[in-house]
């Protein structure tokens, strides 16, 4: 064949005649990106995202059709044609209407592969799914536990009934194969990095250094590692013994030591830390408690200090008698519950707003009040005094106002409303601020400020977790103590992090959806949730003993089947996802209407989900031209151009199933039902 | 002495009642012969009656099927008489259309008579590569919008060697408010058929294909009877075989105009345009090397060949020759086809041709739907491709349309851009999502819910729908839009901004008031609103109005009016 030469980025190539512009380049390794190409069928140049520009006329052709002729100068990565394909993927992804990834993974703060370690447990699979989740969750024996689900808050089973019971996989899977499972790791690099607080954002950080080959030496000021798990999260939520359990892990992996009763600002030395390790990260967490506000409020014990003071002394303490706790949140939860199991005979919550604000998980409201717990809402307080070894609490009644910045409706006092109420403890569990010692960079509200690609503080300091945040979950601890040991990673390969850009394209939250909107991959009947096995209440109300059961084996699977599945079945597949990823595109760019057109599940295997497809034609012509048998076409015209069969019906079946469109389909519109 | 009558019954004389004018005077003329002809192209006279007598002819306009009216055209009285403006007689030159409306349509030999089939007779004689050369000389440039120099076309098909190479006539005029194909083709059907005749002598051509809009039922009838006529009189007997002459109908989709698309459509394919090269002229109809020009361009070939190519060619403009067909509609006086020079400029066709008064009309939207805007203060551009299209519009196939001075320009381009995204094919993203998008956009403007940045995305993606489309529907859709933000940008501005359309036509940005000076209390407003939003004391109440001005339009003492939104409360 005679040979042409041609130009593409300044790149002189050499190729037969005849070749297109695209086969030329990828035949030299110039990676011009297609969506409609596809090299067993003639071309379609329909996505346009191929194109170039020939210098020469100066006009843009997409490359898989345009034959390359002798003496042409292509660019293909150009600005102005980078910006052509931006455009040509921004209008496609404002057409596209998917879910790149399940809402569960997206609401979860570490992004844990949600759904496929449900698809793992519903195969009985619980080692696979353990090693899904530790992807993401270092710690699943204590965040299969406390975790606040934000995952289910998001479930589109919520559309139907009650979400998938996702947190409970995390507990079984851990409790099966935790102590036995060890990740692969790589050799020790030599580097190492001094870590101070052992709790979940420290561990996390060390975990991934671990993962990564770097050692790492955890300090905290306590007697022993854990934070917030240990001395913050009461025994019936979290054994310790669990809790003993996960950390041992750490010390398993090799490389990593815990050091303990060792405080920043107090036995330890930022600067001392700097000089020692290749780099410092900071996790000492949230602990100072937020003041009430409310005279003579000394009076009253801190929440966090309260429990602190209870885990020291291994979950046990003298009964603390009538108790009033004041605050709506988590903690305050645990301070009650606390109570209630040291043998408190009356125990009170006072919260300013009304059960609908509070910040506290619904469960461990619904669990607090079957333990006798008595909530008074509306209720604020005014001053604590003392009297006769009596507390004597003033309170005054609430009411709710116009909405305040965070959207919850403001509390307001009510005029000569106030009342007296007596009590043996007070307990102030309004919140908690970090307590930050001196040579740390913080932000306004007292928090360490980080950069919020690598979470580096200055120089070799990284910082995570909730010292960082603010006072959060363990989950998002975790998640940011991941995102630390990678800016720490890709400093130490002198780069700087940046968590790599990801589109997700949403068919939106479950309350915008109905039922019919779901897609059904598989047979899923209408199944209540599982039921957690609780311990008698009164085992509650008198001891510390944990208060649910895991699920069984069976259960989990049963569970597992609940699973809808959302996410794309091409989301490790799309070529759209990879191309909108490399160029910047963005999904909400361009915005406009989008055709909702019925998923087909009609056919036993396939699934023909028009949302997803980008009128490329690619199928058309696979099965028109490799398989003989155009069983799918083009219908109506403009933006309302759509693949169908013909007069709708079924996908036929004379179908082969041969998959040869499914394997064509630059996206998830022809896809298998059967996800792996 | 009257020596016959000739009444027009193209479609524009049919739509105007002149098929029961034909058979009034047809049943009540006994010694007179009645004729149905063309169409003269003075469409706002239809229905039209041509009286020929020894004398020359006089004409009839707003003719009616009644004996008055029949007396008044049998006594020649001067009442209804249809005058020629000489602001358009003296501009206008019917070269093309010479024939239209003069000859009885569906008659081969008033057709020969006229010297039809002489210009064929005369390439039969000639070689096919100095018929082909003729052409070349005539500089006679595609008249379907594309303007590809027709002889350098038809040099590629002669230049092929195959054993079969196919001549379409693309006669599936798309463009709204566009009709020079469809009068040829009714009017002078033989004149096209010559034109392709020729063509295929020219070019070697073994089939001929006429693709032509099933919207065009007389076109196609009149096609019909003058192939038959064709092929009886042997006239298909050309180079030493018989051709083929295929009608096809096109099912409405405008982009079946363009020609890959149209090749795809004649295959049985769906009409979806392909990437060129190659070029039909190498590959088109199932492969087959295959030529494709327009109605008025085969149109043009017979005079051509007739007076030769350089008498031909010293009219017009340097690059832009003969003349040109102009569909002439929207806000003016005389609608209608008129055949001009090459040329002449576009202020001579809207003012005197046109007779739109000056200060009227504030642009003219020429080359359909997806031509562009040109205002006013530019009327003075000659007509010739490259003129146009320096200004941002283009040639096209002779669609002109008059924008008054009470339209605006958003609304204006967002009608016709919702045009050319319907009739998108799907195939290419930037044409079928990128002409939706900027719909959107337009409608948000017009809905008064335009962002800061609008319009520079407007820009930024119509420019690249041009440069990522396959075809000229993609490749020419954002031109309404581009051109009017181009011309009228403080219109867009106002819109956006100030959330204002100071035409008052777009309906969200406008209130209704009634000048209760004016109000003689009749109440019609009242009776024909209908969501009753006036009161019995004659005030608009804006909220409730929908703004379908039913009140403005019954109001006898002109007495409501549209003004700014919120103008009608202050």
């Amino acid at each position: 064949m005679p040979k042409i030469t041609i130009t593409i980025d300044n790149r002189k190539l050499s190729v037969e005649n005849g070749k297109t512009i695209l086969e030329a380049a990828r035949e030299n390794d110039i990676n011009i990106p297609a969506l409609c190409y596809h090299d067993k069928v003639s071309h379609n140049t329909s996505c346009f995202v191929c194109v170039v520009k020939d210098t020469k006329t100066g006009q843009f052709m997409p490359s898989c059709a345009a034959i390359a002729t002798d003496g042409m100068i292509i660019e293909s990565e150009s600005e102005e044609v980078q910006s052509m394909r931006q455009m040509a993927l921004n209008l496609l992804l404002s057409e596209h209407t998917g879910d790149c990834e399940a809402p569960c993974t997206i609401a979860c703060p570490a992004h844990a592969q949600v759904e496929e370690y449900v698809r793992a447990g519903r195969n009985k699979e619980l080692l696979k799914a353990l090693q899904i989740i530790k992807q993401r969750i270092p710690l699943p024996m204590s965040i299969g536990r406390v975790c606040p689900r934000f995952c289910e808050k998001d479930c589109r089973r919520n559309v139907k009934d009650q979400p998938v019971a996702i947190n409970d996989f995390k507990r079984l899977a851990a409790d099966m194969h935790y102590d036995t499972y060890m990740e692969d790791l790589p050799e020790l690099n030599g580097k190492k990095v001094g870590i101070v607080g052992a709790g979940p954002g420290g561990l996390a950080i060390a975990y991934y250094l671990r993962l990564n080959g770097i050692a790492s030496a955890l300090y905290d000021k306590m007697p022993q590692a854990g934070g917030m798990l240990r001395y913050g999260i009461p025994e019936y939520r979290l054994p310790k013994q669990i809790l003993d359990r996960e950390i041992a892990h750490f010390d398993k992996m090799g490389g990593i030591t815990i050091l303990c009763n060792r405080e920043l600002g107090k036995n330890l030395n930022i600067e001392e830390l700097k000089n020692k390790y290749d780099a410092v990260a900071i996790a000492i967490g949230s602990w100072k408690p937020t003041s009430m506000r409310a005279e003579g409020e000394e009076l009253a014990a801190g929440g966090i200090q309260w429990l602190e003071k209870i885990a020291l002394n291994n979950w046990s303490g003298e009964n603390p008698w009538k108790t009033i706790v004041i605050g709506g949140g988590n903690t305050a939860m645990d301070c009650v519950r606390t109570s209630v199991r040291l043998g408190s005979p009356e125990v009170y919550c006072f919260y300013r707003r009304t059960e609908e604000e509070m910040p506290a998980e619904q469960i461990e409201i619904d669990e607090a009040r079957e333990e006798g717990v008595i909530f008074e809402f509306l209720t604020a307080p005014v001053k604590l005094t003392e009297k006769n070894g009596k507390k004597i609490f003033t309170c005054i009644k609430m009411k709710l106002g116009e909405p305040d910045a965070s959207g919850r409706r403001r509390p307001l006092p009510i005029e000569g409303t106030e009342f007296d109420a007596e009590a043996d403890t007070v307990i102030a569990a309004i919140g908690q601020k970090t307590a930050a010692p001196k040579g740390l960079i913080l932000n306004r509200w007292g928090d360490i400020e980080v950069d919020s690609d690598n979470y580096q503080m200055a120089d070799n300091i990284f910082s995570a977790g909730d010292c960082v945040s603010g006072p959060a979950t363990v989950v998002e601890a975790v998640a940011g103590g991941r995102r630390a040991a990678m800016g720490i990673i890709s400093y130490f390969n002198n780069e700087k992090y940046k968590e790599s850009y990801i589109i997700n394209v949403s068919r939106g939250h479950w309350q915008s959806l109905r039922p019919d909107d779901l897609i059904y991959l598989r047979d899923i009947r209408k199944s209540d949730r599982q039921k957690m096995h609780f311990i008698p209440i009164e085992e509650r109300k008198k001891t510390f003993k944990e208060v649910t059961n895991s699920f069984t084996v069976e259960e989990i699977a049963t569970e597992g089947e609940r699973c809808y599945e959302c996410s794309c079945t091409a989301k490790n597949d799309c070529r759209l996802k990879d191309f909108a990823e490399m160029y910047n595109a963005h999904p909400e760019t361009i915005k406009g209407e989008k055709l909702r057109y019925d998923f087909d599940t009609r056919h036993p295997a396939i699934i023909l989900d028009r949302n997803k497809c980008i009128k490329c034609g690619i199928c058309v012509k696979v099965c028109k031209e490799v398989v003989n048998l155009s069983l799918i076409g083009f219908k109506d015209r403009g933006f309302g151009t759509h693949i169908d069969t013909a007069f709708g019906e079924v996908l036929p079946t004379s179908c082969k199933e041969c998959g040869e469109c499914i394997e064509a389909c630059p996206v998830g519109a022809l896809d298998w039902k059967e996800k792996s | 002495m009257i020596k016959r009558i000739k009444i027009g019954i193209g479609s524009c004389g049919l739509a105007a009642g002149a098929a029961e004018v034909f058979d009034f005077f047809k049943e009540n003329v006994r010694d007179i012969d009645i004729v149905g002809v063309g169409c003269i192209g003075h469409c706002y006279a239809e229905p039209i009656v041509e009286v020929e007598t020894d004398n020359g002819s006089i004409y009839y306009h707003s003719a009616k099927p009644n004996q008055a009216y029949l007396d008044k055209v049998l006594n020649m009285e001067d009442d209804f008489r249809l005058s020629f403006r000489p602001e358009r007689s003296d501009r206008e030159l019917p070269k093309v259309t010479k024939l239209a409306g003069k000859i009885d349509p569906i008659s081969i030999d008033e057709y020969i008579q006229h010297g039809g089939y002489e210009a064929f007779q005369k390439a039969l004689k000639m070689k096919p590569a100095d018929v082909v050369e003729e052409v070349k000389i005539s500089g006679l440039r595609g008249r379907g919008g594309g303007g590809f120099p027709t002889g350098l076309k038809w040099s590629y098909l002669l230049a092929q060697q195959s054993g079969e190479k196919v001549l379409i006539c693309n006669a599936d005029e798309g463009d709204p408010g566009a009709f020079m194909d469809r009068s040829l083709m009714e009017s002078v059907p033989h004149q096209v058929l010559e034109g392709m005749l020729i063509a295929v002598r020219a070019t070697g051509a073994t089939q001929i294909f006429i693709y032509c809009r099933a919207e065009y039922p007389l076109a196609i009838k009149h096609l019909k009877i003058a192939i038959n006529q064709v092929l009886d009189k042997k006239l298909n007997r050309i180079n030493g075989q018989e051709i083929d002459i295929h009608i096809k109908e096109g099912a409405g989709a405008f982009v079946c105009g363009e020609e890959t698309a149209m090749i795809h459509s004649l295959e049985g394919n769906r009409g979806t345009p392909r990437f060129r090269p190659p070029y039909p002229t190498d590959s088109g109809f199932k492969g087959y090397p295959t030529l494709i020009n327009n109605v008025e361009t085969y149109a043009n070939i017979p005079i051509i060949i007739n007076e030769g190519g350089e008498e031909f060619a010293s009219l017009g403009t340097e690059n832009s020759k003969g003349t040109k067909l102009f569909a002439l509609a929207g806000d003016l006086k005389y609608p209608g086809l008129v055949e001009v020079p090459m040329g002449i400029t576009l202020s001579e066709v809207v003012y005197e041709i046109g007779g739109a008064e000056k200060g009227s009309v504030k642009a003219v939207q020429i080359g359909g739907p997806s031509g562009g805007c040109i205002p006013a203060d530019q009327f003075d551009v000659k007509i010739d491709y490259d003129s146009l299209e320096s200004l941002g519009a283009i040639m096209g196939s002779g669609g002109l349309i008059f924008i008054g001075n009470n339209r605006c320009m958003v609304e204006t381009a967002r009608y016709f851009l919702d045009f050319t995204a319907r009739e998108s094919c799907g195939k290419c993203t930037f044409c079928r999502v990128g002409t939706k998008r900027m719909l959107e956009y337009l409608e948000n403007i017009t809905h008064g819910k335009g962002q800061p940045g609008d319009i520079d995305f407007l820009e930024d993606l119509g420019n690249k729908i041009i440069k990522g489309s396959l075809c000229g529907l993609g490749q020419t859709a954002p031109n309404p839009v581009l051109s009017t933000i181009r011309y009228y940008k403080n219109e867009y501005q106002k819109h956006v901004v100030e959330k204002q359309c100071e035409a008052r036509v777009c309906n969200a940005l406008v209130d209704l008031y009634l000048d209760q000076e004016k109000c003689i209390e009749c109440g019609l407003c009242i009776k024909n609103c209908p969501v009753n939003a006036i009161s019995d004391d004659f005030v608009i109440d804006n909220e409730i109005c929908t703004r379908c001005n039913s009140c403005i339009e019954v109001c006898p003492t002109d007495a409501i009016g549209r003004t700014a939104r919120g103008d009608a409360s202050a």
